[in-house]
This record gives C-alpha cells, structure tokens and sequence, in this order.
C-alpha cells in the first residue's frame, strides 16, 4: 500500500514587507517598499504510513502549522511535492477535500451562536452524507465523545473543551481517513485532553485514519503517537520513535519543589542543578535514573513544603534535540 | 445522475443557517432596515423641497417619490457586504476552513446574500404597499412585461454587486485596507449609481462619464426600469451595458481569487 502523506523537499518561502518604525519608516515602506525572505519551510521530506498516528514537534513559528497547511492544501508550496491521498493538495478539489479533515485548535468551523447540531447539519448537506449515514454517525461521534447533551446548546455556552470534542465531530462526520489536527488539545483541562487522546485512537482503531498532529503537550504525543517529527526553523531535525527520541535527549528529571525557611541555592545546589531559585519555588535537573532517589534525600534534610517530579517541558526536549544536533532518520 | 439536488440541499442548509444566525440578533435586523429606509428618504425629502410644484430635470414630486422608494428596493436587492466578511475571513484565519472544505466559500457568500435579500426586501415590500395605499404617487404601472424586465435587471445588477464586493474584499490578500476601498467605491457610487439624485440630475459631462463605468447599471438603471423611466433604446444599452460590465467583474474575481490563493499565508491557526 503507498503511503498515506508524501512530502518530498517540501518547501515555503514568504515574503514579508521590512517597515522600519515611525512615520519616516511608514512613508520609506509606501514609497519604496522593501521585502525579507522568510523560509517557513525548507527541504522536508517524509512519509506516513495508512493508520499510523504521528506526532509533529516544534516551538512556536518552527514550521508545524505551515507544512499542514500546505498538506491540506490550503498554501501553495514554494517548491517540493506533496502527495496526500494519492492527491496533490493544491488543486485536488472536492474529491480530495473529502478524504480529509483539517481540525486548527484556535480557529474553529462552529457556528458561533447556534447548537453545535446546526454546523453539523449544514456539513452533512456539503459534504452530501445520506440521512441514514448521518444518524448513525452522529450517535457514534455522540457516544464516543460524550456529547450527550451539547448538540442543542448554542456553542458560545460551551466550554473550550466542549468546543472542541463539537469540532471534532464536525470535522469527522463525513469520515475523512486522513486528520490534520494542529493543537486540539490547546487549552483544555486534563480530562478533556484525555477525553480527545482517547477518542483519536478509537477514531483511528476502527477506521485505520491516518493523523498527524502538533501540539505543545507531551502527553499528547506520548498517549498518541509513536513516531514523531521535529521541526526546527523550518527543517526536519528528527524523524523517528518517540521512545528512542527521549532516551537519547531527556535524560533529566525536573523536580519542582516548594521551600519553606532556611533554604539558600548554595544548599540546593548540593542535590543537583538548579534551573530556577526564586524563593519559596525552586526547579531542579537530576538525572533520570536519580530522581526518585533525590526526593527522598530533599524530603528528609530539607524543609519542604511541596514536591513533584515532572519531564522536562517538551520545548525544553527539543532544544535539546537542536542543542544535540540529531541525525535525521534515513526516510 | 444530476447534481441539482445537492446543490439546493446545500443552499437550503446554508440559507437556513443564516436565518437561524439572524433570529439571534432580532434588533439588528431593525437597525438595517432603518438605514435601508433613511438613506432614500432623506434624498426624497430634499428632492421633494426643491421641486416644488415644478419639475427639476423632468422630475415631479410623484418622480421623484416613485424614483426613490424603486430604488429603496432595488438597493435592498442588489447591495453586497462581501467585501466585509471576506476581508475578517482571510486576515483573521476564518478562510482556512472554508477551504478545506468541498465547497467553493464563495457559495456560502451567495447563500448569505440570498438570505439578507429575501428578508431585508421582504420587509420593504410590504412598508411599500402600505405606504402606497395611502399615497397614490408612490404606487407603480401593473405593467407584467416591465417587472419581468425589471427582475433580470435586479438579478445581474446583485450579481454584478456581489462579484465587485466579493473581488474588493479578495483585496485582503494583498492589503489590510481592503475595507476601505469598498468604502471608497461606496463613495463613489453614491453620485455615480443614483442614490443620492436620478442620473438626470448630474451635470451631463459627469453623467458621461458615469455612464463609461459600471456604476449606473448596478442600480439607477433596474429603478428606472421599474418607475418606467427607461424605455426603448435605453433598455437594450442598460441590459447590454449590465452583462458588460458584469463579465468584467467575473473575469476581474477570477484573477484576483486564482492569484490571491497562491499568495494566501492562511493567517492564524
């Protein structure tokens, strides 16, 4: 079987207007306008198998966004092919359209002030789901999200997390076997994350849909996928297992402890590395394998009034990765 | 196998939801049909005054009070707010849906345009016939072959609106004063499309150039069809003069929408 998404030195330049400040700098822009190249993207090649979850890694302003953009073929690549589907993105019209669904967590399809059943209505109608279809959906995206009683409430009354398992559904009803979901976690509590983990991997259980996501969580990543790729500047740093990834890169523990008297950083400092000391908070590194170890030694000598032992934040594993200078995978 | 079934299924649900989105905001509904309403009055008052019991330009009281409430409707039917919501589309990353989506946005702009017309106009008609029945200057010639002239005016005139207002707002693509240049058109043919005076009124050099753009067959020219102003020859200048100009605009949109595309940075999520 061929795969699912092909990007092969897939790349996207803008050009940005240069305005210095002020009204000298606005006048300078009117009458002679100056333009900066910026690559969002540069030489990406990758390939996703049919039902394979993939998680897409970056910080902010790496490239993430773009590229699914341009694999949901709403931004024409500056050079490089695309294959989705067996489609090229850019001009696969509805045909394409319909075996994908692009899900973008802060700009939402929902009609804002009706139900929720409303937006799903209307996609039945444009995406020509026959009534029995329709209903049989529904009920399964209904049960499988909780939507229970959403449907006929207006979405401006419902929560962020409500908001999104709504967009979920309307964005899978005509079941699309490819999702291009960017951040569909973002802003939610933790149990409408797991509610929206749990339900892409039933969703791709039973209908073997291909995703790949971005997000900022690496629990979204961990729960959900085991391949992911990393994005940097607009270049592929990493493609590869999840697992082989943070063994190689977070071989650290955050441990996040809140001080009571008597504690300078010098004394810290003898547990591990201090990352942060503003007292009473204070982070710090250990090595993975010490870190249970190391609580219990902080716990005993020092006065703590609270402990926790977290990974290190997911920008700081792919600075790491970046720091690291990772081989990519051979595609 | 046709696809007319779907076409109106989709149209019916997009036209749907926008009446549904409308009932939510029952007191704007009122607040544009005021401004539907004011502008023409207040022109018609000012006619009214300066005509007297004379005649300005072949105008009477009666002209100019028939003139003024056809184009009351006819500006209900054929005026276009694309430009608005297409420009917060594509700057505020609302586009990005709609293309990802199998349907054309531009459908869901009709569809909405359809909705607006249908109640707005709905509601003239009827301030119309009650207006008439106590003020016989205002009612119109029972005349079937002029309102069917009329309503292919009425059509490609909105059609030729839509297209202007749809390519200005495709404007976004390329500048963030896409708005302001809807505004500046609106300007514009507030003098040249006869919304502020019949085009008799203008000084003939202005009427001549006016005549050379699309501006008075976007609405002076379906109101006079339907006071009977326009007769003979004009009728066949004005109708040619519409599809003229109308396949300029859908020419001018398909540039603008096939370039802007390619240049599309899909602002926002």
């Amino acid at each position: 079987m061929p795969p699912a998404i092909t990007a092969d030195r897939l790349s996207k330049t803008f050009k940005v207007k240069v305005r210095d400040p002020g009204l000298k700098g606005a006048l300078r822009a009117l009458l002679k306008p100056r333009y900066r190249d910026v690559h969002a993207v540069r030489d990406v090649t990758f390939a996703i198998e049919p039902g394979e979850i993939v998680g897409f890694l970056g910080p902010n302003g790496a490239g993430k966004t773009t590229t699914l953009k341009m694999l949901a073929g709403l931004l024409y690549p500056t050079s490089g092919r695309v294959a989705v589907a067996g489609f090229a993105p850019w001009g696969g019209g509805p045909a394409f359209k319909r075996r994908i669904a692009l899900v973008l967590g802060n700009r939402q399809q929902l009609v804002w002030d009706l139900p929720p059943e409303e937006t799903f209505q209307l996609n039945r109608a444009i995406y020509d789901i026959a009534e029995p279809d329709y209903r049989e959906r529904l009920a399964e995206l209904v049960a499988l999200l909780d939507l229970g009683d959403l449907l006929q409430k207006p979405v401006r009354q419902l929560s962020l997390g409500e908001r999104m398992k709504c967009e979920l559904a309307a964005a899978l009803l005509h079941r699309p076997p490819i999702l291009f979901l960017d951040e569909p976690t973002l802003g939610l509590d933790v149990t409408a994350q797991e509610a929206i983990r749990r339900f892409l991997t039933q969703y791709r259980d039973r209908y073997g849909a291909t995703v790949l996501l971005t997000s900022h969580y690496m629990q979204d990543v961990t729960a959900l996928a085991s391949r992911v790729l990393i994005i940097n500047r607009g270049r592929l740093l990493y493609d590869g297992a999840l697992a082989a990834l943070v063994a190689r890169i977070s071989r650290t523990k955050r441990i996040e402890l809140v001080l009571a008297d008597g504690v300078t950083r010098e004394v810290l400092a003898g547990f591990g590395d201090v990352k942060e000391f503003r007292f009473p908070n204070a982070v710090l590194e250990v090595p993975r394998e010490d870190a249970a170890t190391t609580s219990a030694r902080l716990l005993a000598a020092l006065p703590v009034a609270d402990l926790s032992i977290e990974d290190p934040p997911i920008e700081d594993v792919i600075r790491a990765a970046f720091a690291g200078g990772i081989e990519l995978d051979e595609p | 196998m046709s696809r007319a079934p779907l076409w109106l299924r989709r149209y019916a649900a997009l036209i749907r939801n926008a009446w549904l989105v409308d009932l939510q905001y029952r007191a704007s509904i009122v607040l544009w049909l005021l401004w539907g309403v004011t502008e023409p009055a207040v022109a018609l008052g000012i006619w009214w005054g300066i005509a007297g019991d004379g005649q300005v330009a072949g105008y009477a009281r009666a002209d100019f009070a028939r003139y003024f409430f056809a184009l009351m409707l006819v500006n209900q039917l054929t005026i276009a707010w694309d430009s608005w919501y297409l420009d917060g589309w594509i700057r505020e990353g609302e586009l990005n849906f709609r293309l990802a989506r199998p349907l054309h946005p531009a459908h869901e702009a009709v569809a909405e345009n359809i909705a607006y017309k249908a109640r707005t106009a709905g509601m003239i008609v009827v301030v119309w016939l009650v207006v008439s029945l106590v003020w016989p200057a205002v009612r119109l010639p029972l005349a079937p072959g002029r309102w069917a002239l009329t309503a292919a005016a009425v059509l490609l005139a909105a059609a030729m609106r839509f297209f202007i207002s749809f390519t200005t707002g495709l404007l976004a693509f390329w500048t963030t004063r896409a708005t302001a240049i809807m505004e500046l058109h609106a300007g514009v043919s507030l003098f040249l499309s006869g919304r502020l005076a019949p085009l008799a009124l203008l000084p003939p050099a202005v009427a001549g150039a006016a005549a050379l753009t699309w501006f008075p067959y976007m609405l002076a020219f379906p109101v006079e069809l339907l006071t009977g102003a326009a007769q003979g020859r004009a009728v066949v200048t004005g109708f040619v003069g519409q599809l003229v100009w109308l396949g300029v605009w859908i020419a001018a949109y398909h540039v603008t929408w096939t370039r802007g595309l390619r240049r599309y940075g899909a602002v926002g999520g």
